[in-house]
């Protein structure tokens, strides 16, 4: 059944949204491509839900257009927009079956009782739950109940997916699971999906473009190894990664960066005096004391599993560094850090923007 | 940690403990267990007893009763039924044809009213079997008023919950003064009561469009409800002489509408109040989700909303009736004759020259109580608890 619905391009025109004097979204734009899989991602409070409950009609912009295909949907009923949701808590009718659950998009459209029969058959099978069709929510697990909200969203075709945290509600190891089910869904339908999480490592895995939101303000808007290489500012360096980016607080002279007594030599040119070192924990090593451009102690280590996290102190910072799975060495310990050059990046303390 | 260790043992409690105990999670201790079923065996006594009281008394004649007290049919008198034949041979009309003539006309009578607004049927007076009479009466208004009642009332309950109001102050003040005006313009300067109201009406929309943009005070959802429950703070009483003169003035004494509108709306501030609290308690992403799904607001409201509150329903539905079924006040001012209800036999039964007729009360209320009792069976059923379970979370 997939490759027969082709998305359609979801815009947001310059979208703002205040509830009384509170601003939860300011002028946000984005251009959705047909097909594609955006996440929208921030932490709670930054206006990715209220984004999404705008395309879905659920909530009303202060001002700008919001667009799905070329029909302008601003001011129009949630049921004419053709999207369909999955709710953090499922939203599943807990006095219907799970056919019943399934069919009630249909039923409200008036299809014919056999047509909605087989699409529920089919959009069932499609998730695994043919076998639960008779049963009713309360009798299924969190990852059963998912399905069926899936299978819900899937069973009309709607021509935009939106997704509100779908995923928070099931534990760690379904969630993994369930992440690499709904990538291939999406991809194997072809819908158009606007997915909104708080965990960055599912924005990661199953964006084509992650938007990052903070405060109400589109803060970057690319794929998610540009986001991770080359992070737009601060806020973003740090949100991106797990775990999240090493920073060290001192001042830019130059091609040199000053942290305490020690110099380390950057790719940008500037002269800041209140700026700030960014390096992710894989980029980072420990080497002998010294050696590398910063000297620290050992505050504690971590045994993941195939590497070993090492959190090293300075003067004022704590760094995380990435290192070996053999590497042991005692609290207290003093070590160098080596920091590799190409991978490191500068901030401006003040604005939080990047300087490059 | 100097290696003692300190641990309740059970087999060292003592006397107490074991009485006050519990011996395991989820059981009474002995004491407990003790005083709890000799309170619920002592209020069983209260409840139960006054039941069966009623339902022998019914059963006794005027010697069994003035001799009494007797406790145990045939054992301390001898049962018969004087107290229910007295109802029948009292009354010419209470006869089988009488009856069945008169279910007939009811159903004559209804239809007639019904089409009353297309085509004029004169309604035809029933033969009177008083007690017959008294119990359509009673079954035909409070059935009628509980569901004008439960349905208006839980729909303002939901918009209530669902929507946000935010009227004026300044236009319910505007609107009072108004009203005033009408009440006095009509009383004291003789202009016809259609003329003042549509002049006050029209000035009430004028001024809310033009001076009441300027009223900056408005009320809240939670006004609106508290402002529909003070309307219970009133004892009846005190407004059924207003009462009694708005329905002569419109004619409507003794009619079962003048009963079903007063009992409808009087028990609409509990109704409201109560499924206030249910539809607060179902969680807003069903109802956003079957929008997106293409429901109407009705159709929501129909098939997700009201059967999630089913069991809510059921209850507010069965104390409204029952306190429908049960109205004395309203119903001994407003009716006289025709639209009498069975609170007044029974208490007719206490008015005449012989002082009370105890068994013939009796067998009235026995009467009296067999509905409420069958209601109450086929509705517990619906007061289940579990319906909202798997509706969110996991």
């Amino acid at each position: 059944m997939a490759s027969t619905t082709r998305g359609v391009p979801v815009v947001f025109d310059k979208i703002a949204k205040s509830f009384g004097a509170v601003r939860v979204l300011e002028e946000l734009a984005l251009a959705i491509e047909p097909g594609e899989f955006l996440v929208l991602l921030g932490a709670s409070g930054s206006g990715k839900t209220t984004a999404l409950r705008i395309l879905a009609g659920l909530e009303t912009a202060s001002s700008g257009r919001v667009r799905i295909g070329d029909r302008d949907v601003t001011d129009i009923l949630p049921k004419y927009r053709d999207v369909s949701m999955v709710f953090q808590s499922y939203a599943l009718y807990p006095h219907k079956t799970v056919a019943e659950n399934i069919g009630f998009p249909l039923k409200v459209r008036k299809v014919p009782k056999d047509q909605q029969d087989k699409a529920v058959r089919e959009a069932a099978a499609q998730v695994q739950i043919d076998k639960l069709l008779d049963r009713y929510p309360r009798q299924l697990s969190g990852g059963q109940r998912q399905r069926v909200a899936l299978a819900r969203a899937m069973v009309r075709r709607p021509s935009v997916f939106l997704m509100d945290e779908p995923l928070s509600n099931l534990d760690a190891k379904l969630r993994g699971h369930m992440r690499a089910e709904l990538k291939h869904m999406q991809s194997a339908l072809g819908i158009t999906t606007i997915y909104v999480t708080h965990d960055q490592i599912e924005a990661m895995t199953l964006a084509h473009r992650v938007a990052i939101l903070e405060k109400g303000i589109l803060q970057q808007l690319d794929t998610p190894a540009k986001i991770y290489n080359d992070p737009a500012n601060l806020f973003v360096a740090q949100f991106i990664g797990s775990p999240p980016m090493n920073v060290v607080h001192g001042s830019l002279q130059g091609t040199t960066f000053h942290i305490g007594g020690a110099t380390i030599d950057v790719n940008v040119n500037g002269k800041i005096d209140k700026a700030i070192l960014g390096a992710r924990p894989e980029d980072c090593s420990i080497v002998e004391p010294g050696e590398g451009r910063i000297n620290a102690r050992i505050y504690t280590t971590e045994l993941i599993g195939d590497h070993t996290l090492v959190t090293v102190e300075t003067n004022d910072d704590k760094l995380t560094v990435k290192a070996p799975k053999d590497f042991t060495a005692r609290d207290g310990d003093t070590v160098g850090v080596y920091l590799s050059k190409d991978h490191l990046f500068v901030f401006d303390a003040a604005t939080g923007a990047r300087v490059r | 940690m100097s290696g003692t260790s300190f641990k309740f043992k059970e087999a060292d409690r003592n006397l107490m403990e074991r009485l006050f105990e519990a011996p395991a999670i989820g059981k009474m201790s002995p004491v407990a267990k003790v005083v709890a079923y000799s309170m619920l065996a002592f209020w069983s006594v209260f409840v139960i007893f006054p039941i069966y009281w009623v339902v022998i008394t019914a059963f006794k004649d005027a010697a069994a009763v003035n001799q009494g007290p007797f406790y145990i049919p045939f054992v301390d008198f001898q049962p018969n039924l004087d107290a229910w034949r007295v109802h029948v041979s009292t009354d010419p009309f209470c006869d089988g044809y009488a009856v069945v003539r008169q279910f007939g006309l009811l159903i004559y009578n209804t239809v007639a009213f019904i089409l009353s607004p297309v085509v004029e049927i004169a309604p035809m007076e029933p033969q009177i079997c008083k007690l017959y009479l008294a119990f359509t009466n009673s079954l035909v208004i409070s059935i009628t008023a509980t569901i004008l009642c439960v349905a208006a009332g839980s729909m303002a309950a939901y918009a209530l919950v669902r929507i946000e109001y935010k009227p004026k102050f300044g236009n319910i003040v505007m609107f009072v003064l108004l009203a005033l005006g009408v009440i006095l313009a009509t009383s004291y300067a003789g202009i016809p009561w259609y003329v003042s109201s549509a002049v006050a009406l029209v000035l009430f929309f004028l001024l809310a469009r033009t001076l009441g943009r300027r009223f900056k005070a408005s009320l809240s959802n939670g006004d609106i409800l508290f402002w529909m429950i003070s309307q219970r703070i009133l004892p009846p009483i005190v407004i059924i002489i207003p009462i009694y003169m708005m329905y002569q003035a419109v004619g409507l004494l003794d009619t079962h509408l003048a009963l079903i509108i007063i009992y409808a709306v009087a028990n609409l501030p509990i109704v409201v109040w109560l499924m206030h609290d249910f539809f607060a308690s179902l969680p807003v992403e069903l109802e956003e989700s079957a929008q997106l799904d293409g429901s109407t607001r009705f159709g929501i409201f129909w098939e997700i909303v009201l059967p999630l509150t089913r069991p809510g329903l059921a209850a507010t539905t069965l104390l409204t009736l029952i306190l429908n079924w049960n109205e004395y006040l309203f119903a001994v001012f407003l009716s006289t004759a025709k639209a009498q209800t069975m609170p007044i036999m029974v208490a007719a039964k206490n008015a005449g020259e012989k002082g009370i007729l105890w068994w013939e009360m009796c067998a009235v209320i026995v009467i009296m109580i067999i509905p409420v009792i069958l209601m109450a069976v086929v509705l517990q059923r619906f007061i289940a608890k579990g319906v909202l379970l798997g509706a969110v979370k996991g």
